[in-house]
C-alpha cells in the first residue's frame, strides 16, 4: 500500500495480532553445517498449508539486507534470495503448496507511480557520489523491471526448485508454483487470482491455512478479502531506532543527510572485521488476521440495525474505508491522514450513518455509490476543523522541537570546560599567557552564568502556549538546519479551496465542469481499486490522470458517475510497460532504436521523457517526499511508436516480451508426478490441456499443458549460477498451468465458505473480569495450550538432590497458599509427546501425561495442583505424520 | 494569428477541428487545451501524414508539459517548440521548481 504509516497504525491499535516468529536454526558440527529438518513440527505451534511469496518483497530485503553486507553481483544477490526463501521455508513449513509469484506487467493505474519511482530512483543514482555505489544502484535498478534480471531470475527459480524438490525431504511433498514476470499482473495479485479461483471452484479445502509473505500493508486488505478463516502474513520486523548504515557510503553511525563520503576506517589489523556488523539478525513477525477479525468484530458491530447484520460485509467495507486513506492507484484525499487517526473517524461516521444509508457500501468488490456519497459528505463536513487541527498540531510538533533544540544549544560544552581567561591554552608555540586578572570577579560571573541559563528553560516549560505571541521575537538561529516548509495552499487559512484548486490544478473554483471531471475520475477510481481487490483486475488501461485527488466535499450526485469499465482490455507487453515507465537514463540497456525513441528530437513520445521535472513540494520539506509531477503516458502514441520498431528486438528478446505461463513443479512422490509424466509420455494434444484430477493435490484445480523446455526426472538441470553445481539426478517434473477458467462476468463472492471453522478466540472476552476471579492470561503465539516455563525432569532431579531430607517435613502435607497456584506456573513436565495446534481451549491448561511423584518434595504438587489433569489428553486425529512423533527439544 | 483568428478557423473547418479536438486529453483544463490547440493548429501544415501528425502532438505536449507542468527537456528540443509555439500567449502560466533545483538548494544550506 503506498501508506507506509498504515502498519504501524494498525499494529499500535490491535497489537495481539503480532506473533513473534520462533525460527530454528540449523546447527555445526565440525565445521559443516547441518540443515534444518522441516520435516519435524513447525516450532511455531502451528502448521500452515500453503506459502505464497511476493517476490519482490523479497528480491528488495537480499539487494539492500540490513544486517549484512550488500551483494556485489547478480550471482550473489540470486545465491542470497535463495538463502532467504530457505529461512522462510524453515519458518512457516508449508505442507501442501509454495507459490513463487514474481511481479509482471502492472495494469496501467499502476504505472504512474512505478514511473515517479523510476525518474526519481534514476536522478538519485546519478548523484551518489561513490563510483562503486552508483554502479551497484545501476545494477539493482536495471534488475528491477529490466527483462533480462527477471528472465534471469525465473531460470534461477526453477533451478532452485528442481534442487529442493529432488534433495530436500521438507518438500517432499509440495506442489510449487512460480509465476514470473512472463505472466502479467502484480505478484500480490497474481497469488490473490490464485487463491480466489481455488476458493470458487468445489474441491476447495475451506479450511486451508495460509500464509502470505510480504512487508506490504495491503496484504493485509488482500487477506481480509478473501474471506479464508486461516490466513496469516509473513513479514521482516521492522525495528525502530536500530543503527542502519547510511544509504550513501553503507556505513555506521550517520545518515545520508550529514553523509561526507568519508573512506571506512579500518577495522582489525588487517581490516579482518570489516564485514562484520554487530547487528542483531533480521526477525520475522506472522500478522494473524484471524486475530484483527475479531477485533474488527468488536469495533464494527452494530446494534438495531434497520437491516441483517453480516460481519463479512462490515470487513469488505472497512477495507473499503482503508483504501480512502492511501493505495497506490490514488492520492489520498488531503483530509484524510492516517496519522490524524483518519480511519478511525471513518469508522466513527460509518456506524453514525448506517441507518441513513440503509444498508452496506459494498458487495463482493462493487461500490454502492450512493452509500458513499454520504459518508463522503460528513468527512466534507469536518474537513475544515481538520485542517485547522492539523495545523495546530503541526506548530505545537515544531515548537516543541525547536525549544528541544534550543535548549541543547544553549548548553554548549560540559560544565567543567572554563572559558575566557581560564580557557585551556595549547602550551609552547611562543605564546606566553597573559597573567590571570580579577580571578574571583570571574569565577563568580561564571557561577552566576550557569544560574541565568536554568531560569531561562523553565519558564519556557511552564508557558508553551504563550510562544504564540512571542513569534514577534526573531529566533534567528532556530531554523537554520531545517528547511522551512513551503505551503502556497494553506489548508488551514479560510480560501483553502480555492488556493488548491489553483495551486494544484490550475483552474478557478469556479469551473464546476472541471471538478466534476476530477471526483469522478477519483469515483471511477475507487471502483477500480475495490474490484482490483474483489474481483480481479477490471481494466488495465484505466488510471487516474490527474495529480492530486480532489476534496471529500465536492463528492456531490456521484451516483450516476460511473457505471461499468471497458471491456476485453489486454495488459501491456513487458517492454511496452518498460518504454511507460522508465527514464531515458536507463535506456542505456534498450536497443538502439528503442533508446533514440527515448531521446531524439524527432521522436514521436520524445514528450514522455523529460529531463528534469516540476516536485510539488505539498508542504513537506524533502524533495523525495513531494509529488512528482510527470506528464501521462499516452498509450495510443506509445503502441504506435513501438510497432515500427519492434522488428529492431532480437529472437531472445521478442520471446523474453512475450505472454508466458505459470508453471507446476512436483517432487517424484508426490501423487500428482505420475500423472504428469503420463502427459509428457503421451505428448498428443488431445490430452492436453488435461484438469488436476481433484484427489491428486488436496483439492487443488487448474489446467495442465505441456511446457517447451520442461525439467523432467533424470534429466541434468544446469545451473545458471557459477558458484552453484547441476543437478544430475532431479527428480522434480515442472508442467504449465493455469488457473480455473471461468465465465465472463462470473462474481467470485467474498464470504465464508461453508465448512469453514473460524478459529478459537484469542483476544480477552469483554465479559471476563466480571465473569471469572482469577487473571486473564493472554495467548502468546498461535497455541492456546502453550506450554509455559516448567522444570524438565533434570530439573526435578537436581532439586530433589538438594532436598532430599524434606520427605515427610512438617508442613510437607500442606500446599503452598491459593495464590502461588493462581500463577499456575508449575507443571509437570511432558514427556514430549508433541501437540498439533489445537482448537479448543480450556482454562485450565494442564497438559501432563503422567503423575510424577517420586523425585521431590514438591512431587506431592501435581497430584494436589492437578485437578483436572486426567480429564485432559484430548485425541487429536491428524493427517500429518509428523505429530505421532516425539519432539526433539 | 491571433485568438480570434483561431476561432475563426475552427468555424470553417468543422472536421478539423473535431478531430483536433479528440487529441484533448482528459486532464486538460480550458486553460492548458486552447494553447496547446493553437499550437497543433499552427503548425499542423508542417506536419502531414499520420505519423507526423504524433511527431506534432508530442512537440505540442513537450511545450504544454513545459509550461503547464514544469519539466524540462533538452535545450534544442525546447528552443525548436518554443519557435513553434511564437505568438501563443499565455497568461498567468504557473510557476515551478523542478527536483534538481530542490535537491540543490537543500544541499546549499
Amino acid at each position: 500500500m503506498g501508506v507506509p504509516a498504515f502498519f504501524r497504525w494498525l499494529s499500535r491499535k490491535y497489537p495481539s495480532i503480532i506473533v513473534h516468529c520462533v525460527e530454528e536454526k540449523g546447527r555445526e558440527c565440525n565445521g559443516v553445517r547441518i540443515p534444518v529438518d522441516t520435516t519435524k513440527a513447525n516450532p511455531n505451534e502451528v502448521e500452515f498449508d500453503n506459502l505464497y511469496l511476493d517476490m519482490n518483497g523479497i528480491i528488495h530485503p537480499c539487494t539492500h539486507p540490513e544486517d549484512k553486507p550488500a551483494p556485489k553481483n547478480e550471482d550473489e544477490m540470486m545465491v542470497a534470495i535463495f538463502e532467504y526463501i530457505d529461512r522462510l521455508f524453515n519458518i512457516v513449513r508449508p505442507r501442501r503448496v509454495l507459490y513463487m509469484a514474481i511481479d509482471g506487467v502492472a495494469p496501467r493505474a499502476k504505472m504512474n507511480q512505478q514511473r515517479s519511482r523510476r525518474f526519481r530512483a534514476s536522478k538519485e543514482g546519478m548523484e551518489l557520489t561513490e563510483e562503486k555505489t552508483r554502479m551497484r544502484e545501476e545494477v539493482i535498478q536495471r534488475g528491477r523491471c529490466g527483462t533480462e534480471f527477471m528472465d534471469n531470475l525465473a531460470r534461477c527459480l526453477r533451478y532452485y526448485v528442481a534442487d529442493r524438490l529432488s534433495n530436500d525431504p521438507g518438500w517432499r511433498n509440495i506442489t510449487v508454483f512460480l509465476s514470473d514476470a512472463s505472466v502479467p499482473g502484480e505478484g500480490e495479485h497474481k497469488i490473490m487470482d490464485y487463491i480466489r479461483r481455488q476458493r470458487a471452484q468445489p474441491n476447495h479445502d475451506p479450511n486451508t491455512h495460509h500464509c502470505l509473505c510480504g512487508a506490504d500493508a495491503d496484504l493485509i486488505m488482500l487477506g481480509l478479502a478473501t474471506h479464508e478463516p486461516n490466513f496469516t502474513i509473513i513479514r521482516e520486523e521492522f525495528k525502530p531506532n536500530k543503527p542502519r548504515p547510511c544509504a550513501l557510503c553503507g556505513q555506521m553511525g550517520h545518515e545520508i543527510k550529514e553523509c561526507q563520503g568519508v573512506a571506512r576506517e579500518k577495522r582489525g589489523q588487517h581490516d579482518e572485521f570489516a564485514d562484520a556488523m554487530p547487528v542483531s539478525e533480521q526477525e520475522f513477525i506472522f500478522i494473524r488476521l484471524c486475530v484483527l477479525r475479531e477485533y474488527l468484530a468488536r469495533e464494527l458491530t452494530m446494534a438495531s440495525l434497520p437491516f441483517p447484520f453480516d460481519f463479512e460485509r462490515s470487513i469488505d467495507d472497512w477495507v473499503f474505508m482503508c483504501f480512502f486513506v492511501g493505495n497506490d492507484f490514488l492520492p489520498h484525499l488531503p483530509s484524510l491522514e492516517i496519522r490524524e487517526g483518519a480511519i478511525d473517524r471513518l469508522v466513527r461516521i460509518y456506524k453514525d450513518v448506517v441507518h441513513k444509508t440503509g444498508g452496506y457500501l459494498t458487495e463482493n468488490g462493487f461500490v454502492n455509490l450512493a452509500r458513499v456519497e454520504m459518508i463522503m459528505q460528513a468527512v466534507g463536513v469536518a474537513e475544515d476543523n481538520i485542517f485547522k487541527k492539523r495545523r495546530e498540531d503541526d506548530s505545537f510538533k515544531r515548537r516543541m522541537k525547536e525549544k528541544r533544540q534550543r535548549m541543547k544549544r544553549e548548553q554548549q560544552g560540559p560544565a567543567y570546560l572554563t572559558g575566557g581567561q581560564f580557557a585551556p591554552h595549547a602550551l609552547g608555540r611562543g605564546l606566553q599567557p597573559d597573567a590571570v586578572e580579577n580571578a574571583r570577579h570571574q569565577a563568580y560571573g561564571m557561577r552566576m552564568q550557569s544560574n541565568r541559563v536554568c531560569p531561562q528553560n523553565s519558564q519556557t516549560h511552564l508557558s508553551p502556549s504563550d510562544d504564540g505571541n512571542s513569534r514577534g521575537v526573531k529566533r534567528k538561529a532556530d531554523s537554520d538546519d531545517e528547511p522551512e516548509p513551503e505551503d502556497n495552499v494553506r489548508l488551514w487559512e479560510d480560501g483553502w479551496k480555492q488556493r488548491y484548486y489553483k495551486t494544484k490544478f490550475d483552474v478557478d473554483v469556479s469551473d464546476e465542469g472541471f471538478k466534476q471531471k476530477v471526483v469522478q475520475s477519483y469515483v471511477e477510481g475507487l471502483c477500480w481499486v475495490l474490484r482490483y481487490y474483489y474481483q480481479g483486475c477490471a481494466s488495465w488501461k484505466w488510471y487516474f490522470p490527474f495529480h492530486y485527488a480532489p476534496f471529500a466535499s465536492d463528492f456531490q450526485d456521484i451516483q450516476g458517475m460511473f457505471s461499468d469499465f471497458e471491456r476485453g482490455t489486454k495488459p501491456f507487453k513487458p517492454l511496452e510497460q518498460l518504454m511507460g515507465v522508465f527514464p531515458a537514463a536507463s535506456g542505456n540497456f534498450l536497443p538502439e532504436t528503442w533508446r533514440n525513441l527515448m531521446m531524439s528530437p524527432d521522436s514521436s513520445i520524445i514528450d514522455f521523457y523529460p529531463d528534469d521535472f516540476a516536485i510539488d513540494l505539498n508542504g513537506k520539506k524533502y524533495a523525495w517526499q513531494g509529488v512528482a509531477l510527470l506528464p501521462f503516458v499516452d498509450e495510443r502514441r506509445l503502441r504506435a511508436a513501438l510497432a515500427d520498431v519492434y522488428p529492431d528486438l532480437t529472437s531472445e528478446e521478442v520471446r523474453r516480451n512475450s505472454l508466458g505461463s505459470d508453471l507446476v513443479f512436483v517432487g517424484k512422490s508426490h501423487p500428482l508426478s505420475d500423472f504428469i509424466q503420463e502427459l509428457y509420455r503421451a505428448q498428443c494434444h488431445e490430452v492436453t490441456p488435461a484438469d488436476v484430477p481433484a484427489e491428486l493435490c488436496h483439492g487443488i484445480q487448474g489446467i495442465l499443458s505441456l511446457d517447451d523446455d520442461p525439467i523432467l526426472p533424470d534429466k541434468t538441470v544446469s545451473s545458471p549460477i557459477p558458484m552453484l553445481r547441476d543437478i544430475g539426478q532431479n527428480s522434480a517434473i515442472g508442467v504449465k498451468f493455469k488457473d480455473p477458467q471461468f465465465a465472463e462476468g462470473f462474481v467470485f463472492k467474498a464470504v465464508l465458505l461453508p465448512g469453514a471453522k473460524l478459529p478459537t478466540n484469542v483476544l480477552k472476552p469483554e465479559d471476563w473480569d466480571r465473569r471469572e476471579n482469577q487473571p486473564w492470561r493472554p495467548q502468546l503465539g498461535f497455541n492456546p495450550n502453550r506450554q509455559q516455563a516448567h522444570l524438565d525432569q533434570s530439573g526435578f532431579r537436581a532439586l530433589g538432590h538438594s532436598l532430599r531430607n524434606q520427605h515427610g517435613g512438617q508442613y510437607s502435607n500442606a500446599p503452598p497458599p491459593n495464590n502461588y497456584q493462581q500463577q499456575g506456573n508449575y507443571r509437570s513436565p511432558r514427556t514430549g509427546h508433541h501437540q498439533a495446534f489445537q482448537r479448543k481451549r480450556d482454562t485450565h491448561t494442564y497438559t501432563h501425561t503422567h503423575t510424577h511423584s517420586t523425585v521431590t518434595s514438591w512431587g506431592l504438587g501435581p497430584k494436589c495442583y492437578a485437578k483436572q489433569a486426567s480429564a485432559l489428553l484430548p485425541k487429536v486425529t491428524s493427517t500429518y505424520p509428523w505429530q505421532n512423533t516425539p519432539a526433539i527439544s | 494569428m491571433s485568438v480570434s483568428d483561431v476561432n475563426d478557423f475552427i468555424r470553417q473547418n468543422r472536421a478539423v477541428a473535431d478531430q483536433v479536438e479528440a487529441f484533448r486529453g482528459h486532464w486538460e483544463s480550458d486553460k492548458h487545451w486552447v494553447p496547446r490547440r493553437e499550437f497543433i493548429l499552427r503548425n499542423m501544415n508542417d506536419f502531414e501524414g499520420e505519423l507526423h501528425m504524433d511527431q506534432l502532438l508530442s512537440l505540442s505536449m513537450v511545450w504544454a508539459n513545459n509550461v503547464f507542468l514544469g519539466c524540462r527537456y533538452s535545450t534544442e528540443l525546447l528552443d525548436k517548440v518554443k519557435q513553434m509555439a511564437e505568438g501563443i500567449e499565455v497568461e498567468d502560466a504557473p510557476v515551478f521548481k523542478t527536483r534538481d533545483e530542490i535537491v540543490k538548494q537543500q544541499q546549499g544550506r
